[in-house]
């Protein structure tokens, strides 16, 4: 690699680096994200590809702090998120430094921000589509309800400024429309906003807020958004479904998506139009999307670039052109010849004999070693290293970078 | 279905329900023995007797004797009872009031109580408030009732002597009119201080008995609940929008795990109405459980018809008054279907 010719590259909106959860079990230490790499560019769409169990969901949820410990521990690493149009960055003032990675733009480190910061970003700066959205609705809250959350929890000063409620309004009625505002109310404000002077004002912002609501859903073609209001998600379709939680994630307009899997829980027929419209979205404003999946052919077809995951490591990463047309990890050859056969479990693959390792405290060695076709004597006692290969390209394979502590493998000679 | 429409056929179904329950009653007390007992002396004679009999149609056939009956109870004649020595519509009220004032209080009591004791352990899930909670809730769901009620009374009447038994101090009792029977509505109606702490003091230690059971139960439900409900993708998914934890658990998982509770909140109103009568025993407390119990006793047949005629038309109530909330806290269930 030549240190003088870096290319500057897309800003890059996060960076997860060394990041490692380790879950406590029974059986001891599981290794479910052990050791994980990669960036997101600013408005790309990076797909996160992999078996089911690899570790994917675990590395998505830590951008938003919704690992729950215990059972699990971060045990390292950084997942590091610039917003747009942040602040300069404390340290260098914008100079650019270390903390910023040269960027000199605001980074936080979302695995150790207080958590009221957290919850600024969650929903207005980093936003996450979840894999089943019968379960990730709320089943006893209307839809409308439900998207008004976020709009009360981030734009709660614009339904004020609807209701005409000024920045140094004092009084009770003002207080009483903050409380509703920053659902804080209690049932006295709700019961005085049946009358005058509180009934007017009140409806203003809780029309502001429907308008909102009804302006988010249509953004993800929904048929009759105010109809779709005042349902329960038990009364709707999986497809309409999942175009509510799109319609709750885009709310705010983030910087970055975690979609998890978006299209997986949903009937085959409506998947290529979920993850149409996701793409349309995502294009349209140029938002950051880290797309979680277990199917590559969904990924080659929306994706800038791609992430191989495998037992809790990045075996590769590049653009998918790169990935795709010239995949050097042993791995993602094999997934790439995998075809999906009738009786195969969703999210396994057919090709490769075998099963994914125990994760449970694995010893140093290619976490592949026991699958791996190609496999050497050097694959076992340490790790392979995410390095480049070409200009964009990282690989984690011994193949590709041989171990300097050990002597090249001889090759074998042909003997005729 | 309409929730109106639901209430409307179930309200229609009711007298029927009633009418079976009266008809089963009827006839497993009359296997128990002729109620004319209760009318007897030593003195009479047979044909005293068998007069008695006649007027009372008990010569004739279960099913007339049935239709005599319930012409009564139409008429509100319930017949006489005699461990009360009046006819049980005289007494009914009083007594009823005096159970209501107790399980009412000890079931509201129970209900908050229960409901924030499994909401504090949901939460605290496998800490030490929580292994304290379901200490006290284990013991609470199995000590005996009367067990229970007699240490206490043992310990807080007998040795410490801070709480009286029975309902009230006589003079107290009777320096205030009774309009509703309620003694602490009453007090309060005759604006007299006294009464009030007079009613409340009589009223801890049995409410106490009756009610620990319940706290018992309801904590363990809504704590099972909430941990569950805890567990749901929706929950991360409030959490995913930036809200604060205090609308994540009100808004969302509390509200969703009161509806597994309602169901068992609703079934401890049995549980309490079986409770009252040991708690009315122990503590003489003077409601239609010790009635019931001294009916039972004594075979007074009148009585015993009421007391379960009543309770059966209250847990039809009961169970409605459970499916009505039951429907309104989750949309998608389908009453009637
Ligand atoms: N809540 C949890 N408790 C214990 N282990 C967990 C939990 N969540 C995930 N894991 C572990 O992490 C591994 C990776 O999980 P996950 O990230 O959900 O996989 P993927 O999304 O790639 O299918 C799982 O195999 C499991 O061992
Ligand atoms: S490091 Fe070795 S075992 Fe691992 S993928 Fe490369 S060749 Fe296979
Ligand atoms: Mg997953
Ligand atoms: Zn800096």
């Amino acid at each position: 690699m030549n240190a003088m010719n870096t290319v500057t590259p897309a800003p890059r909106i996060a960076e997860v680096k060394g990041l490692k959860v380790h879950f406590q079990s029974k059986q001891g230490r599981v290794h479910a994200v052990d050791g994980v790499d990669f960036d997101i560019r600013d408005g790309e769409m990076l797909g996160l590809v992999g078996e089911t169990g690899c570790g994917k969901s675990v590395t998505g949820r830590c951008f938003l702090d919704l690992v729950p410990q215990p059972p699990a521990d971060i045990a390292g690493g950084r997942v590091l998120f610039r917003p747009r149009g942040g602040k300069a960055c404390p340290d260098c003032s914008g100079k650019g430094c270390e903390t910023c990675g040269g960027t000199g733009a605001e980074t936080l480190d979302l695995l150790n921000i207080p958590a009221k910061k957290m919850r600024q970003i969650r929903g207005e700066k980093i936003a996450m589509i979840f894999q089943d959205p019968g379960k990730a609705l709320n089943p006893t809250l209307t839809i409308g309800a439900q998207l008004s959350e976020v709009f009360l929890q981030h734009k709660s000063h614009e339904l004020l400024e609807a209701a005409g409620v000024g920045e140094g309004d004092r009084g009770w009625v003002a207080g009483s429309l903050r409380r509703q505002a920053n659902q804080r109310e209690g049932s006295f404000d709700r019961w005085a906003r049946r009358f005058p002077p509180l009934k007017g004002p009140s409806r203003r912002l809780q029309k502001a807020l429907d308008e909102k609501v009804a302006a988010a859903l249509a953004e993800t073609q929904i048929p009759n958004p105010r109809r779709v209001m005042t349902s329960y998600p038990h009364e709707l379709s999986g497809g309409m479904r999942q175009r509510v939680m799109i319609a709750q994630s885009l709310a705010c307009d983030p910087d970055l998506i975690i979609a998890d899997e978006p299209t997986t829980a949903l009937d085959v027929t409506i998947q290529a139009r979920i993850l149409d419209l996701i793409k349309m979205l995502q294009a349209k404003r140029r938002t950051s999307v880290l797309y979680i999946s277990h199917d590559l052919s969904l990924v080659r077809k929306v994706c800038d670039r791609v992430a191989v995951m495998y037992a809790g490591r990045i075996a590769e990463v590049g653009t998918v052109s790169q990935v795709f047309t010239d995949p050097r990890h042993p791995y993602t050859q094999g997934l790439l010849n995998a075809v999906p056969r009738a009786g195969t479990r969703r999210g396994h693959l057919a090709s490769i004999p075998g099963t994914v390792p125990e994760l449970v405290d694995p010893p140093p060695a290619c976490r592949f070693v026991d699958r791996c076709p190609k496999a050497m004597a050097q694959c076992r006692g340490a790790d392979p290293q995410l390095l480049p290969v070409t200009e964009g390209h990282d690989v984690a394979c011994f193949l590709e970078h041989p171990r300097e502590d050990t002597a090249p493998e001889t090759p074998r000679l042909e003997t005729a | 279905m309409q929730l109106r429409d639901y209430i409307i056929r179930r309200l229609i179904i009711l007298p029927f329900l009633v009418f079976g329950v009266s008809v089963v009653v009827f006839t497993l007390t009359r296997i128990g023995g002729s109620p004319i007992g209760v009318y007897l002396s030593h003195e009479m004679s047979a044909a005293e007797v068998q007069q008695l009999e006649e007027r009372f149609h008990l010569n004739e056939p279960l099913y007339v004797q049935y239709f005599y009956w319930a012409r009564g109870a139409l008429q509100g004649d319930f017949g006489y009872s005699g461990v009360a020595s009046a006819p049980v519509s005289q007494v009914f009220w009083p007594k009823l009031a005096a159970t209501l004032e107790l399980s009412v209080v000890s079931a509201a009591v129970a209900v908050m109580l229960g409901l924030w004791l499994g909401v504090f352990a949901g939460v605290r899930r496998n800490r030490w408030q929580d292994h304290v909670t379901r200490v006290v809730a284990v013991s609470g769901a199995s000590l005996p009732l009367f067990w229970f009620g007699i240490v206490l009374l043992i310990i807080f009447w007998a040795n410490l002597g801070w709480f009286p038994v029975g309902r009230s101090d006589a003079d107290i009792w009777a320096s205030m009119p009774h309009p509703t029977g309620l003694y602490m509505l009453d007090s309060i109606l005759a604006g007299s201080w006294r009464g009030f702490v007079d009613a409340v003091w009589h009223l801890i230690l049995p409410a106490i008995t009756l009610g620990f059971g319940a706290v018992a139960i309801i904590t363990r439900m809504m704590r099972s609940a909430l941990v569950e409900e805890l567990q749901q993708e929706y929950v991360d998914a409030a959490r995913a929008k930036g809200l604060p934890e205090r609308l994540v658990l009100n808004r969302h998982a509390r509200r969703n795990a009161l509806v597994p509770t309602v169901t068992v909140i609703g079934l401890t109103i049995a549980f309490l109405m079986q409770g009252a009568i040991a708690a009315e025993i122990i503590f003489r407390w003077p409601g239609l459980g010790r009635w019931m119990a001294s009916a039972v006793v004594r075979g007074d047949q009148a009585t015993i018809m009421t007391y379960v005629l009543f309770t059966s038309v209250l847990f039809l109530f009961a169970n409605l008054v459970v499916d009505i909330i039951y429907a309104k806290l989750d949309p998608r269930v389908r009453l009637g279907d």
